[in-house]
This record gives structure tokens, sequence and C-alpha cells, in this order.
């Protein structure tokens, strides 16, 4: 029931989050004309607290770009990175760093890159779903992650994270990827591929 | 001395000088405080969503409003905390995400659902500190009974007790989103 899976079924998530990621840092490679090296995906149920430690120090001030996912597979899809992070991409869209411009460029990337990496998804399993529009903080990190995880946070104590690395090469500039299913969500990936 | 952590769904208490109790980078969730000022004690719980029922019994039951704030009570009182001279600070409750949805609501939901516990033991509300879009840092001292706020890009600001020079009348600070 909540959240327990075995080791083949998350080499299976891994593997889907690798294939996943590889087609969203494609996209983001075009959008921003450099190449992007894909750090090995993760997938990992931790308990909710822990999750959040896991990413980071609670305190640590982080840019988080947020996609809401509809259809069969109810997620949420959210992209960190540092705010200097954040500017160097800015920057590379040809934007001046701190434009009124600069949250709406950065969900733009994360429309994009987040819809690249929900269209493998859904083609490799036959699942049909839809995202919505990206909303884009800076804020604590511990507050932005509780925040997405607290809406599941009924179904069950435990959480499924899928993260991988997206790294733009020659810039030290990295975005960390999660896909966060809904309870159940797993399970039904799970059974499109084969290892429910 | 040492900081005792209440994350998601956890609480603590504590009567020990030098201790703090703190909840970092609160989103929707809410943290509340209760203290005995004059007996030097307080606890902190992190309140994830406002109420278990309907839910799966095996699920941690702290993390929600209307079992938490009996719980939190309890250990408050354990400690020497006298029930009818006990004071509420509610800090959280944020829209992190505004305008996305399903996660706009909770952060509201969470503070009504805590005060609506509150006021079915009879604990009255001394400061509060919820709503809006950011994300909050709470910091108790159960000794001096001293209640600090930081936002992320700001500094501890005291919440509790009042420090306001303008109107020392009011406890209550409010931010409207």
């Amino acid at each position: 029931m909540s959240a327990q899976y075995n080791e083949v079924q998350l080499d299976a998530l891994r593997e889907l989050a690798n294939i996943g990621a590889g087609t969203a840092s494609t996209a983001l490679s075009e959008m921003l004309g450099r190449s992007i090296d894909l750090a090995v995906p993760d997938a990992r149920v931790l308990p909710m607290a822990d999750a959040v430690d896991q990413l980071g120090a609670p305190e640590l001030e982080i840019t988080g770009i947020m996609l809401g996912v509809e259809g069969e597979l109810p997620a949420t899809v959210l992209m960190l990175l540092t705010p200097e992070n954040a500017e160097k991409i800015c920057v590379m869209l040809g934007l001046e760093p701190h434009s009124d411009l600069a949250p709406s460029a950065l969900g733009e990337i994360g429309n994009v890159v987040g819809t690249s990496y929900l269209n493998a998804l859904a083609g490799m399993t036959g699942l049909e779903i839809e995202p919505t529009p990206p909303a884009t903080v800076t804020d604590f990190l511990g507050a932005i992650v509780e925040s997405v995880l607290a809406v599941r946070a009924a179904a069950s104590d435990r959480t499924l994270l899928l993260d991988s690395s997206l790294v733009i090469e020659g810039e030290d500039c990295s975005i960390v990827f999660l896909l966060v299913p809904d309870h159940g969500g797993a399970e039904e990936l799970l059974e499109r591929i084969g290892v429910a | 001395m040492s900081d005792l952590m209440a994350r998601m769904g956890e609480l603590c208490a504590s009567g020990t000088p030098g201790d703090s109790l703190v909840a970092l980078g609160l989103g929707s969730c809410i943290g509340l405080v209760l203290l005995d000022r004059r007996k030097g004690v307080a606890g902190l719980a992190h309140i994830v969503l406002p109420a278990a029922d309907g839910h799966n019994k095996d699920l941690n039951p702290l993390k929600f409003a209307d079992k938490a704030v009996p719980e939190l009570l309890r250990q408050v009182v354990a400690l020497g905390g006298r029930k009818p001279m006990l004071e509420a600070i509610v800090v959280g409750g944020a829209s992190m995400f505004a305008g996305a949805g399903s996660t706009l609501e909770v952060g509201v939901r969470n503070a009504a659902a805590v005060k609506a516990a509150l006021a079915a033991e009879r604990i009255r509300i001394h400061a509060e500190d919820t709503g809006g879009t950011k994300g909050r840092t709470v910091r108790v001292d159960p000794i001096t009974g001293v209640v600090t706020v930081r936002k992320a890009g700001s500094k501890d600001e005291q919440l509790y007790p009042a420090v306001s020079a303008i109107s020392p009348k009011s406890r209550v600070l409010q931010e409207v989103a």
C-alpha cells in the first residue's frame, strides 16, 4: 500500500526517469544552445520529513519551478536551482539577470523541460497526462518542498522521489529535476511497464 | 543546549535552559507554539494537514491539526505547563505557489483548522504570522517565551512578545495575501 517498492521496481522507475530526463536535457540544450550532461537518476522512497532533508538544508534559498501533472499519472514536477544559477540561465537566454521577465522566462524553461520529460514518460507507458502551467518561486527549500509534499500527506507518510540532475556544460550550473507522483501514481507507471 | 527540531508531522517540547524549539522552512504547514511563560516551558508542532478524519488510520496522526493540538498540549502540561495559562502562537500556512491550484488552499485550511482545535481546548492565540506567499522559520526559547520568525531573504524578527513601539497593545501580526 503506502509507497513500498522492491528493487526491481525502483530500478524500473530509475530507468523511466533516465529516459524522461534524457529527453528533457535535449529540450533544454536546444533552448540554451549548450550541451547538457545528465547525472545518474535516482528513485527513492522516503518518509516525507527525510525527503525535505535529503534535498538540502531547509533554510537554503532556492528557486523552484513547479508544474502540476493531471490525467492518468497525477503528480508534481519540481525543478530546483540556486538563485545564482537561475540568473545564469536568464543571461544565457539573453535577459537581464534581475529583469521582471526572469520568473516567466524560468517558468517557460520549466514548461518546456517538464513537458518533454512527461511526453517521454507518456510515450513509454501510454498514459494520458497533461501538465498545468508553471509557477516559479524563490524561497526556503524546505518551504517549497514541504508544500509540494503536504498535498500528498493525506494518503501516505512516505513519498517517492524520482530525481535527476541536468548539468549545463562549462557553466557550473545545474538543475535538479524531481517527479513526485501522487499516491498510486507510481503503481500506475509500474503496471504499464509490466513490473507491478 | 540544543536545537530541538520539529520536522513535518513532528512535535517537540522543552523546559530546559538553552534549548530552542525550531521548525525550519514552513510553507503551507503550520508551526504551532504553546507557551507557559511563567513556568518556562514550551512546545512546537509542525502541522501538515487540517484533519485526520477519513484518512488511513495507519498514518502518523501528529501531522493533522486535530490530533497534534491535544498531543502538544499533553506534552507541555507534562513538563509543568498549566493549561489555563497557555499562550498559543501560530506561524505558517503560506500559499507558496499562489495561483497553482490545489496547493493554494492547504495553508489557509491548515491555519483555520489549528485555530478551531485551539478554540476547542479554550487556548487563546496571542500572536500570529500566517498566510501570504513566503516560507517561514520559527524559533522558540522555552525559558524566555520569545518566539522569532524568519522569512527567506530576511532576518529573524521577534513575533512574541510584541515589540512594536507603534501599537504596544496589538499583539496580532497578520499578513494578508
